[in-house]
């Protein structure tokens, strides 16, 4: 089974205040540190865990710059096989400029599957997978928690909405978008992630794919970012410990939860 | 030397030297084939230099080898070893004589005519007596008081080899006894064995005395080839290599071995960490073979005292057997291939929760009479573990965050100098390139974001302010020190930090470093290259209080019993007991018990490493607990750390353990601190 892995760089924002820029577009990006998106790192050990049971190839693909190549080498090192990376210069993309510039490097190749995150920790959007599996003519499936091939098919556990599970049959070629929490990925170490330096890293520009400028057109623009307005309605609870949770579970109950 | 001897008589028509040849030969080639096959285990170890520093290996060896110098840490049973080992080198040349009178080549006779033999005589004599009596005592103290730490070692093989080497006094004892009674031409000197198994032997038939005579000999010298090849099979491989190891020992303190000893680059290594015997160094398998199986490392270890899965004798005990049964010393079936394994020693033999149970406190190191070393094969074995992503899933985040923003819990560098604004009145300076200072303060990752941890580096900052020391703090600049990192197994990533932190500090100029924990402060100076001047505080202080910069007024609270805790990293891996005790008893008022387990017998907290990310499931209570225990049974109401782990680890234990209206924990710096503002 080939699969295609398509995964992004993004900033670890947990533990930031983030400050927005002078021209109200985006956050300040200089100070932040960057990670493989957590929910491609799943769909990464999906894959290689797939890999591992059934053969065939890992491919990983990213959009970005030389400083995106460090979360390829973290796919190589964790068992992907080879991995592609698209410089798009200095553009500004979209999920739809990304879905469409990775559905036309996609489209040649050899594949049985492709997986994405089913969101990138950034901006949180949850299209590109989606729409790549449009642009591609596949069947697909959204925040899959389970995945179980059969010939050239296979069994997938969705996530749907209200804590329901549903399970399907889903036919190959596909594409899937992984939620998190579907396996426990590996650590890779440094020294792993180095070594994978031997692995196939090839560079496409995306000037030659051969898009045309509507593809490469952006659909959504930011008017503007802000930080939500402060407002009212935090209560502090006072007292010790067993009064403060009393008066949680209280406040619990008032509002309909369970307990 | 006496006329009669058992070789001048004749055997089955033959003479008696022709036998005495031939267990001669056949002993010393089963040895020397023994040796041969237990020497390709090691021989096919990876490389570890251990012949620098000379004089201190002699002197090593000295003091630890030939005085034992540790074994009475252990009062009783260091008595009986040191007797026993004493005994063997004295009575080492006397079976070496009584095998050569055998061959015919007596070669000691002339130097036993001399004055000399008359004193080796009857010191060898008081020797066999002095010997006989610890086995028998030895024997006893197994069967009637049976310590604890002997469970799971080979009880069996104790007892036989005491009975043996017992059986080999006793036949010297009545070889001589019996010559005594049959050589009528009286001697002067005092024998006392012989002279016991004389009186033993007083009115027999000359017959009978002659047959006790020879009997004796051949079952003397029998016993002596049997004892030198059993040796090689089981524990008292260590009469043997005891020495050597001791030798060989582990002389930098603190410090963790490199990933591989013969290649400087890591990134040229196909792979890291030990995965099969053969890839522990050479050394480290001589310490499999040494170990006496006396478990004093298990004893004093903190892991296995509350349950976790984890006891040091147990997997010397282990990988021993599997070092036996890799290079067998009968050759298999199918060409002498060592046996396919039925399971992987990392992870089969060794459980991951072995491996991860261990705190490196380093007790059992400090313990073991013959330096076997514990934490560097735990750590080669972890690096294998992380190295194949078997690590536990919880390490996950913390080593990306370490990787990413150089600390465990994932906050901007940006806010690494944050707490400083919380430091009313005491100004800190945060360094730049190309600074100047006379202390730069490595504050380190819990210093700089833990609450509690935090508190302790103002501390610090308010004690440097008050004695006027020029000090600053790398802010942003400062990467995690890594000790954990490299002790959690992860290398490349130690590497890495290791490398931001150098190219920091070559660009500030200082005299000397000051840390806030033990940890940061020991691998600093023991992991770090070239030799950078770090102190803890408590030796910084301590110093300051000596040259009379500092006085602590303020009398503290009355009515308090203090007890200080030996950080491990301070204590035991860096020899700094006295400085922080300097500190206390500088402060006035302060009454001081000593718990006892303290120094380098310290019980460690439960660490700064592993498990502050991992816990291990199979325990009976948290070490912080039962060190709150002991700190309670000293008579103790406060318990004193010098480490932000310990202060951590002691807050927690006095919570769950339902101590709060009992016990409490303060750090050092701020029993300090609080002494020297009005």
């Amino acid at each position: 089974m080939n699969i295609i892995v398509c995964i992004k760089r993004v900033p670890l924002t947990q533990e930031v205040d983030l400050e927005i820029d002078e021209l109200r577009k985006g956050v300040k990006k200089d100070a932040l540190a960057y990670v493989i998106n957590d929910w491609d790192n799943y769909a990464i050990e999906e894959a290689v865990l797939l890999q591992e049971k059934f053969g065939g190839t890992v491919t990983a693909i990213t959009i970005g710059d030389e400083d995106d190549e460090e979360i390829l080498r973290r796919a190589l090192a964790m068992g992907a096989d080879k991995s592609i990376r698209i410089e798009a210069g200095e553009r500004e993309l979209d999920g739809f400029t990304i879905s469409k510039i990775l559905a036309k490097t996609i489209r040649d190749l050899d594949y049985d599957l492709i997986m994405t995150g089913v969101q990138a920790d950034d901006d949180n959007a949850a299209m590109v997978g989606i729409m790549l599996a449009e642009e591609l003519g596949l069947s697909h499936a959204a925040v899959v928690t389970g995945m179980e091939p059969e010939g050239n098919a296979a069994t997938i556990r969705v996530e749907l909405e209200g804590g329901m599970d549903e399970i399907s049959k889903i036919k190959l070629p596909s594409l899937l978008t992984i939620q998190t929490g579907i396996n426990d990925p590996r650590y890779v170490s440094i020294m792993g992630i180095r070594k994978a330096r031997k692995k196939e890293l090839v560079v496409i520009n995306v000037e030659d794919l051969g898009l045309s400028e509507d593809d490469l057109a952006q659909r959504t623009m930011i008017e503007e970012v802000f930080l939500p307005p402060e407002t009212e309605g935090a209560e502090m609870i006072e007292g010790d410990p067993s009064s403060v949770a009393g008066q949680i579970i209280q406040i619990m109950k008032e509002k309909g939860v369970s307990i | 030397m006496l006329p009669i001897h058992p070789v001048n008589d004749t055997y089955f028509g033959l003479p008696g030297y022709v036998f005495a040849w031939a267990i001669f030969i056949a002993g010393l080639s089963l040895f020397f084939y023994i040796i041969y096959k237990r020497s390709l285990l090691i021989r096919s170890g990876e490389a570890d230099p251990r012949l620098a520093s000379l004089a201190r290996r002699l002197s090593g060896l000295f003091f630890y080898g030939i005085i034992q110098k540790r074994q009475p840490r252990y009062l009783w049973a260091g008595v009986i070893h040191i007797m026993i080992f004493w005994g063997f080198v004295v009575l080492g040349l006397r079976s070496i004589d009584l095998v050569t009178q055998g061959l015919n080549i007596p070669i000691f006779y002339p130097l036993m005519q001399t004055a000399f033999g008359s004193f080796y005589d009857t010191f060898k004599d008081l020797f066999e007596l002095i010997v006989l009596g610890a086995c028998v005592w030895a024997i006893l103290r197994r069967a009637l008081i049976r310590p604890e730490r002997y469970r799971g070692s080979h009880q069996l093989e104790a007892y036989f080899v005491l009975g043996l080497i017992s059986f080999l006094m006793l036949t010297d004892m009545f070889y001589e006894g019996s010559a005594l009674l049959m050589d009528q031409s009286g001697h002067v000197k005092w024998l006392p064995a012989s002279e016991l198994a004389a009186l033993i032997l007083e009115g027999s038939e000359p017959r009978f005395l002659a047959c006790t005579h020879a009997v004796s000999y051949w079952l003397h010298i029998l016993a002596f080839f049997f004892f030198l090849n059993f040796l090689p099979l089981g524990k008292h491989f260590h009469i043997i290599t005891a020495l050597p190891n001791v030798f060989f020992k582990k002389l930098s303190r603190g410090s963790i071995k490199p990933a591989r000893w013969d290649v400087e680059d890591i990134d040229e290594l196909e792979s890291i960490g030990v995965e099969k015997i053969e890839d522990f160094t050479w050394k480290h398998i001589l310490d499999f073979y040494t170990c006496t199986e006396c478990g004093r490392c298990s004893d004093n270890c903190p892991a296995n005292t509350i349950g976790r899965p984890l006891s040091p004798k147990m997997l010397t005990i282990k990988l021993r057997d599997h070092c036996f049964d890799r290079a067998p010393l009968i050759r298999g079936k199918h060409g002498g291939a060592p046996k396919e394994d039925s399971q992987a020693m990392v992870g089969g033999i060794i459980s991951n929760d072995e491996i991860w149970s261990c705190t490196t406190c380093g007790a059992c190191e400090e313990e073991c009479p013959v330096f076997v070393e514990y934490i560097d094969k735990i750590i080669d074995m972890r690096r294998h573990l992380i190295e194949t992503s078997q690590n536990p899933k919880t390490f996950n985040k913390v080593l990306m965050h370490f990787e990413k923003t150089g600390n465990p819990f994932g906050k901007p560098a940006q806010k690494r100098a944050d707490w400083i604004k919380e430091m009313e009145g005491t100004p800190v300076r945060v360094l730049r390139e190309g600074d100047e200072v006379d202390v730069l303060f490595f504050v380190d990752s819990y210093g700089s974001y833990d609450p509690a941890a935090q508190a302790i580096a103002s501390n610090i900052a308010a004690g440097f302010h008050i004695a006027g020391i020029d000090f600053g703090i790398l802010g942003a600049l400062e990467k995690d020190s890594g000790h954990q990192i490299r002790r959690m197994g992860e290398e490349g990533l130690f590497q890495l930090l290791l490398e931001e932190n150098m190219e920091t500090l070559n660009e500030i100029r200082f005299n000397r470093i000051v840390t806030t924990d033990p940890h940061a402060f020991n691998t600093l100076k023991n992991d770090y290259p070239g030799s950078l001047q770090v102190v803890h505080y408590t030796q910084f202080f301590a110093d300051l209080i000596d040259n009379g910069s500092l006085k602590p007024l303020r009398p503290l609270e009355k009515g308090n019993i203090y007890t200080y805790h030996d950080p491990c990293y301070l204590g035991r891996h860096n020899g700094i007991y006295d400085a922080p005790r300097k500190l206390l008893r500088a402060i006035p008022d302060l009454k001081l018990v000593e718990m006892e387990r303290s120094r380098d017998r310290s019980f460690c907290c439960g660490g700064g490493d592993v498990m502050l990310w991992h816990e291990i499931d199979q325990e009976e209570m948290r070490m912080a607990e039962k060190r709150m225990q002991m700190a309670k049974e000293a008579g103790a109401n406060v318990i004193v750390t010098a480490c932000p782990f310990c202060y951590i680890h002691f807050e927690d234990a006095i919570k769950t353990g339902g101590m709060e209206d009992e016990m409490r924990v303060v750090d050092l710096m701020g029993l300090l601190v609080s002494t020297l503002r009005d």
